[in-house]
Order: C-alpha cells, then sequence, then structure tokens
C-alpha cells in the first residue's frame, strides 16, 4: 500500500512537471507579402500566414500598425486586408491565449504603400 | 497548470458574480418584492457581488501580467465591452452603498427603481460580456 501511494506521488509530479523543450511552442510565418513589399494605392494587401498555437495559445490577433485589426480564427490561410492608406506600414500577427494576452510569438513585416517610382 | 488554474479561479469568482448580480437583484423584486430586511440583505449581497466583478476583472490582467508580463490586447467593440463592464461595476457597487446607507428613508417606488437599475446594470455587463469574449 505504502509503494503504492509513492509509485502515485511520483507520477503526480512528474505530469504536473512538463519541461519547456516538451511543450509544443506557438509559432507564426507570414508568407505573402514579404517583408519590405511595396504597394500600389489601388492595390488590395492579401496576407498568406501560417500558425501554430501551441500548448497556450488559442487565436491570433492581426495587427495594422499597432492596432488590432482583426481576430484569426483559422491557423492558415488568406486574410484580406484591402486597401492601406499611403506611408509605411507594420502588419503583425500575434498568437494570444484565451485571455487575449499575447503569447510571445509573433511575426512581424513591414510593407509600404505609394505610387510606383 | 499554474497559469490554467489561476485563470479559472478568476473565471469561477466572475460566473458566479455575474449570476449573483444579475439574479439577487431580479429576485428582489420579481415574482414579490422582499420584505425590507431581506432587500437589506440582498443589498448587501448584490454590492460584494460587483465587488467581486471588479476585483476578478482585475484579477484576469493580473494574471496575464505575471505569467507574460503584458496585458490583454483588447480594441475596437471588444474594449468598448470592456468599459461599459467597468461602468455596470461601478453604478452596481455605487447603487448598492447607496442603498445600504440611505434606502429606510425611501419609499417602496424608490426601493423598486433601485432594484431595477441594479437588475439592469447586471444584464447590460452580462450582454457586453458576450461581445467582450467573441469581439476581442
Amino acid at each position: 500500500m505504502m509503494r503504492i501511494s509513492h509509485v502515485l506521488a511520483v507520477s503526480l509530479v512528474f505530469s504536473c512537471y512538463v519541461p519547456g523543450a516538451l511543450a509544443a511552442d506557438a509559432s507564426v510565418a507570414i508568407s505573402s507579402p514579404v517583408n519590405g513589399t511595396k504597394f500600389n494605392p489601388k492595390e488590395d494587401i492579401n496576407i498568406d500566414y501560417d500558425v501554430s498555437l501551441g500548448d497556450k495559445g488559442d487565436h491570433t490577433h492581426l495587427y495594422v500598425d499597432k492596432n488590432e485589426a482583426v481576430t484569426l480564427r483559422g491557423l492558415k490561410g488568406k486574410h484580406a486586408l484591402g486597401k492601406l492608406s499611403s506611408g509605411e506600414h507594420e502588419i503583425c500577427i500575434k498568437v494570444v491565449n484565451k485571455a487575449h494576452t499575447p503569447i510571445g510569438a509573433q511575426k512581424c513585416i513591414n510593407v509600404s504603400v505609394g505610387p510606383a517610382t | 497548470m499554474f497559469e490554467n488554474l489561476s485563470y479559472a479561479i478568476m473565471q469561477l469568482v466572475h460566473n458566479f458574480g455575474a449570476a449573483a448580480v444579475v439574479g439577487v437583484a431580479i429576485f428582489a423584486i420579481y415574482p414579490a418584492a422582499q420584505p425590507i430586511p431581506i432587500q437589506r440583505k440582498f443589498a448587501w449581497l448584490v454590492g460584494l457581488s460587483w465587488t467581486a466583478q471588479a476585483l476578478s476583472g482585475v484579477g484576469f490582467g493580473a494574471v496575464s501580467y505575471y505569467f507574460y508580463e503584458k496585458l490583454p490586447d483588447l480594441y475596437g467593440l471588444a474594449f468598448a465591452a470592456l468599459l461599459i463592464k467597468i461602468m455596470c461595476a461601478a453604478g452596481g457597487v455605487s447603487i448598492a452603498i447607496m442603498y445600504l446607507r440611505q434606502a429606510a428613508g425611501w419609499t417602496t417606488e424608490q426601493r423598486s427603481v433601485a432594484w431595477k437599475l441594479l437588475a439592469a446594470l447586471g444584464v447590460t455587463a452580462l450582454a457586453a460580456a458576450a461581445f467582450l469574449r467573441w469581439f476581442a
């Protein structure tokens, strides 16, 4: 009986301890547009993304110039941003948890909108 | 594990607080107005429940900050819903305190108005919570 309780106690300790290396990490990839792309002001901008939520992520937020533009519920696909105003823009996708807190995994790219030179 | 447990405890308090601020306020006057001593106890319950709502709401942010050193990212409609919830909590605590301090001199009609206001604040906060959940 004593031995069983020891085994159960050790099992509980090990089941609660998940080393960081074993925990699935979240990740974000933006395949298009690539960083530094320049768009015509009349051109629609589409974001191709691929997200892994890992153990702690729940969904993703897409930001344009630090402001949240939309919640992305899908993990992979294309999101139409539409047209952006002329100038430099930062586009970010961040993995957030159920409380909408960014958990660290993110990808940001910079694009510019202006007439072709 | 401790992160999820922390969020779950905050959610537990928040859920029961939400049930109390709406349910108790409605039950104070419907289907029949409760006796005045009972209404006073209900006012305590509603005031404490609104306080629990506010503290657990702050708790969500505190847990996020403890584990990620960041607060939840809320914009647009979700942020507006959060502001509405905060205003409802402030209003709920204020009315409950006013009730406990001054209701001895109020008419039946004034008491009824106070409970209707408390119920309306609870329903509004509960509705805002749905938008906060799905527009963030």
